[in-house]
């Protein structure tokens, strides 16, 4: 093999933002072994710039004319584009609330940092990832480095116990997830690549056979873990309630996304076959989620732990689009997880921001706040109720474009229950609001009494209001100037090759499903 | 040109909230009673521009927004929707000026007033029903706010139950919609993009039920009132004006534009069953408020009892009784808005709204006597006396729907009897009589009666005049009574004498 025809099958130039991600988490790693503690006023700011230049060089990716590289390997379309995205971006705004949260605990920066942009960068090849070898070593080096952050703050019990809970069970499904891929390579006759793999089998002509519905139960128990639908939920709110808050904020947007980026790729390329039983299995997980996330998330005290249960139902409002299965679902999908990262990262700032000036998250320390501290109050206001989906925030327009599409493709029953859970989740969203906005100054909490002046020159609390604000600003308006990212999730899913094959099959379902009400 | 009052009212709060903090609560409320003065100067003249004699969409506005979505920023006003635009936001500069000069918190007070102000008329003006539903939606937190911060003792409980009936309605309305524009095969939400008249009627049937149980539950019909009398109660008089004389309307609105609009044959195969819950409401109404014991509690139930008279106007969808529901809907918002004012007047001049402790009002010297006999009048206008509007509305009413339904009409005039009822028991007990010994009350301000004169006014002049309250609305009547299948209707009625 000459070395041309190598380099067009490896095609490297594909993976340019991971390297640049690769380059600067080394840079981070050594600057910081030369330097010590001295280099962490600046090192954050440097792993930003290196996160926002591979933002710069996946838009130059966009609409490749040859996206896949190494020899199938990796596929860089525009799908896996905005996923490596979403996950890039949810990393930036995680270092900016991080630089002080860290220094506050008496930890490193630098390090708390390499391993952040180490699973980012597992994220972002998960993304892509279209061979099963691949899949595996991305999902690893994410899950690793997640267990590695969620006990970052040693000294602190809760954090050591949310580690220890978030290692068994994420082994225990990944080893679930291996087994079943592991399945799969024997199934399609040796096959490891993705597009391979269902050609295999349908050659095979195994059809729907026992041996294909169990890897796919397998492998929907690995992708639930990282995705958190209920019942694979169980680990969540331990581990937000025990982890760094800013790294809750990251396993909520950038592992979730990865997570969905791998369901998307892997379940429609792998299992054309047995279509209709994952979307099954995966209704059944989103009804579970809905209910349980939402009814659940009524009970908590804690403002992390509440998070927890919303982002479990989070993931139940955006497997809609994914049962739904067309281009609209597709598309719902990535514009609400776009607008999910806006708002959960706003909202995880104003936690952050809340603690470290009080040192607790209880909901009821909230009490009053609105006299202290406007700005925290409006940001995590307008982030609450757009979770909730309340117009005309951003969270509004995502959950309307998931519930259009899910009747598009005819699921009334799912969105009905879209819909009944999204009013209860307006309830236990707005009991924070009322506990800041609502409360008269003399039901102020004893926290709220002794809240420091609010006083953004202090190290590393500028890039905590950088970050809220820009999280704020895009939470309220993205919604209303949703057009451009509106084209960008169409965009993406429409220009996708993986995506167009399913597509048309469920759009012929869909003209069925039309003809069917007539008939009531 | 419409959209001046959608965003000049959300400009203006967006204004107030960022005005600085040091400045005093009266200049705040200054502010933004003149914003609302400019908003409703604004309406009066496009209600002289409005040309009476077009039964379709006027000054209409189309801006693409999201294709992806059907959703467009479409407005228009017809005769359905001008009177409301103007109750609006005469109702909104009455809130204002009513409110109290020492108003805590007054720069989100005001700010969310004008919010909802520039949200409702929004949902008048939607010629989208994605964007009516976003408006719709966007009162859901101000009112909520507007409660729970500046109510009475359970204002806790009041806005959230408030806040979930109105969530709860919300969801209904947006399946349905959703539905009717996936089953009619649109690609846009657009008013004029969806026809129904391709659906079967069974599918039509429950598509209208969710639009009438979505907007019943903010009319409110009887089975889905519970919120109100808490939300009306615990809500502070300028509050309890915008909730009754405006957001009420829009679910009355909201029924006979899209019910009605959207599925003319479903609406002739429920109208008997609409007539007979109008009239339930109606009557269920009047006797409960009977029994209360506190006068604004007395007010919240006679509300429930008017918007009876609109659903069975409605039912009846011939022109006749269309004008009349137009001109319930906008007498009910000027009726129910003065007696809130009235009652929050008495309320913090006399310290208690209890019938039980009121008495003397009447009393020229130590009583409230102007306040009183603007009691007296509102009351008689609520309670339909010739001579003032709500009169001149029920008449329609009652005249437009007796030949369609006669028995529920028979009953609704039943419930007015009522109402006149329950008004005398509480003009006895609050005007007449005799006063304590112990009562000083404080002199009744100027400007604090000056909303209730210029309300009462209005009355009046309707009452006498009533064209001017009824032209607007014929021609676009009289063309949504003409897509209503005919034949059915004569059949209906046969049916609705039967119970």
């Amino acid at each position: 093999m000459d070395f041309a025809n190598l380099a067009s099958q490896l095609n490297a130039g594909t993976i340019l933002p991971e390297g640049i991600v690769i380059l600067t988490l080394l840079g981070v790693l050594i600057v910081d072994l030369i330097l010590g503690r001295t280099s962490s006023r600046w090192i954050g700011y440097l792993a930003i710039a290196g996160l926002l230049a591979a933002i710069v060089a996946l838009y130059f990716q966009w609409d490749a004319t040859n996206p896949i590289a190494f020899s199938g390997g990796f596929n860089s379309d525009d799908l896996s584009i905005v996923f490596r995205g979403i996950i890039a971006l949810s990393a930036v705004v995680t270092i900016l609330m991080s630089i002080r949260y860290v220094e506050q605990s008496g930890t490193a920066l630098a390090e708390f940092i390499a391993i952040l942009l180490t699973a980012t960068l597992g994220g972002m090849f998960l993304s892509g990832a279209s061979e099963l070898v691949m899949i595996f070593i991305s999902l690893e080096t994410l899950s690793i480095s997640s267990y590695l952050l969620t006990g970052y703050t040693k000294r602190d019990p809760r954090s050591n116990e949310a580690a220890l809970k978030y290692l068994l069970i994420g082994a225990s499904s990944t080893a679930v997830f291996l087994y079943g891929v592991s399945l799969l390579y024997g199934l399609s006759g040796g096959q490891t690549e993705l597009s391979a793999i269902a050609d295999g089998i349908a050659k095979a002509h195994i059809g729907q056979s026992l041996g294909i519905v169990i890897s796919l139960v397998f492998v929907i128990a690995g992708i639930g873990f990282k995705i958190s639908a209920a019942p694979f939920h169980q680990w969540t709110p331990d581990v937000y309630e025990g982890a760094p808050t800013p790294v809750i904020a990251f396993l909520s947007v950038g592992s979730k996304a990865a997570g969905f980026a791998l369901a998307i790729r892997l379940l429609t390329t792998v299992f054309p076959l047995v279509v209709d039983e994952w979307k099954f299995v995966f209704t059944a997980l989103a009804v579970l989620s809905m209910v349980l996330g939402n009814v659940v998330a009524l009970a908590q005290t804690s403002m992390k732990r509440m998070l927890a249960y919303s982002s479990i139902a989070q993931a139940g409002f955006v497997m809609i689009g994914m049962i739904a299965g067309t281009e609209a679902g597709y598309a719902s999908m990535i514009f609400y997880l776009l607008v999910y990262l806006f708002m959960n990262l706003c909202g995880f700032t104003c936690i952050i921001l809340f603690s470290l000036r009080t040192g607790t998250d209880q909901i009821a320390e909230y009490s009053g706040l609105y006299q202290k501290d406007p700005l925290l109050t409006l940001g995590l206001s307008i982030s609450l109720l757009s979770l909730g989906g309340i117009p005309p925030l951003a969270g509004f327009f995502g959950k309307i474009y998931l519930f259009w599409a899910g009747w598009q493709a005819g699921l009334y029953w799912l969105v009905l229950l879209g819909l009944v859970t999204s009013v209860v989740s307006i309830y236990y969203y707005i009991r924070v609001v009322k506990m800041m906005v609502v409360k008269e100054p003399q039901e102020m909490s004893e926290v709220v009494k002794n809240y420091p002046p609010v006083q953004w020159n202090l190290p590393g609390f500028r890039p905590l209001q950088v970050g809220l604000i820009v999280t704020l600003i895009a939470t309220t308006i993205s919604g209303i100037l949703s057009n451009p990212l509106f084209t960008l999730a169409n965009n993406s899913v429409s220009h996708t090759a993986i995506l167009q094959g399913t597509t048309a099959v469920s759009t012929q379902a869909n003209a069925v499903n039309i003809e069917q009400p007539e008939k009531l | 040109m419409l959209s001046v009052l959608i965003w000049l009212p959300i400009l203006a709060a967006a204004i107030i909230a960022v005005i600085p903090k040091n400045l005093p609560t009266n200049t705040v409320r200054l502010s933004a009673l003149y914003f609302a003065a400019i908003v409703l100067l604004w309406n009066i003249f496009i209600l002289f521009k409005f040309d009476i004699s077009n039964p379709g969409m006027q000054f209409q506005e189309n801006i693409p927004w999201n294709e992806t979505l059907g959703l467009s920023y479409q407005l228009g006003v017809d005769g359905l929707s001008i009177l409301m635009l103007v109750l609006n936001s005469l109702l909104t500069w009455i809130a204002i000026y009513s409110s109290s000069k020492d108003t805590q918190r007054p720069r989100l007070f005001y700010s969310l007033i004008l919010l909802v102000s520039g949200g409702v008329a929004g949902a008048f003006l939607a010629e989208n029903l994605l964007l009516f539903f976003l408006f719709y939606e966007l009162e859901l937190i101000p009112f909520y706010l507007l409660i729970s911060i500046w109510g009475g003792e359970k204002r806790g409980y009041a806005g959230i139950k408030f806040l979930i009936y109105t969530a709860v309605s919300g969801a209904l309305i947006l399946a349905t919609f959703l539905g009717t524009v996936w089953l009619t095969g649109s690609t846009s939400f657009a008013f004029d993009a969806v026809s129904t008249q391709t659906l079967s009627a069974g599918l039509q049937i429950i598509l209208l039920a969710g639009i009438v149980l979505g907007f019943g539950i903010k009319i409110p019909l009887v089975p889905f009132h519970t919120w109100l009398p808490d939300a009306y109660v615990e809500a502070s008089a300028p509050i309890a004006i915008l909730l009754g004389g405006v957001l009420a309307k829009l679910g009355t609105y909201g029924l006979l534009r899209f019910g009605m609009g959207m599925f003319p044959q479903a609406w002739s195969i429920f109208a008997p069953t609409l007539a007979i819950w109008g009239a339930v409401s109606a009557i269920y109404g009047a006797v409960v408020a009977i029994a209360q014991k506190d006068i604004k509690r007395m007010v919240a139930y006679s509300s429930i009892g008017h918007m009876g008279y609109i659903l069975l106007a409605g039912a009846a969808s011939n022109a006749l009784a269309l004008v009349g529901a137009v001109a319930q809907m906008f007498s009910h918002g000027l009726i129910l808005a003065i007696l809130f004012h009235l009652v929050g007047v008495v309320e913090t001049k006399v310290g208690t709204r209890e019938l039980d402790k009121l008495n003397g009002l009447m009393s020229p010297i130590r009583g409230l006597p102007l306040i009183s006999a603007l009691l007296v009048l509102s009351g008689m206008a609520s309670a339909g006396i010739p001579g003032l509007t709500g009169f001149v509305a029920e008449f329609i009413v009652f005249q437009g729907s007796f030949s369609a339904f006669p028995i529920p009409t028979i009953l609704c005039v039943v419930a007015s009897g009522l109402t006149a009822v329950y008004f005398v028991i509480l003009l006895n007990r609050t005007c007449f009589g005799r006063l304590d010994n112990l009562a000083y009350y404080p002199k009744v301000q100027w400007f604090e009666k000056t909303p209730a004169l210029i309300l009462a006014v209005l009355i009046i002049f309707l009452g006498v005049q009533p064209t001017w309250l009824v032209r607007w609305s014929e021609p676009t009547t009289t063309a949504m009574v003409a897509a209503i299948p005919a034949m059915e209707k004569t059949v209906n009625s046969e049916i609705a004498l039967k119970p």
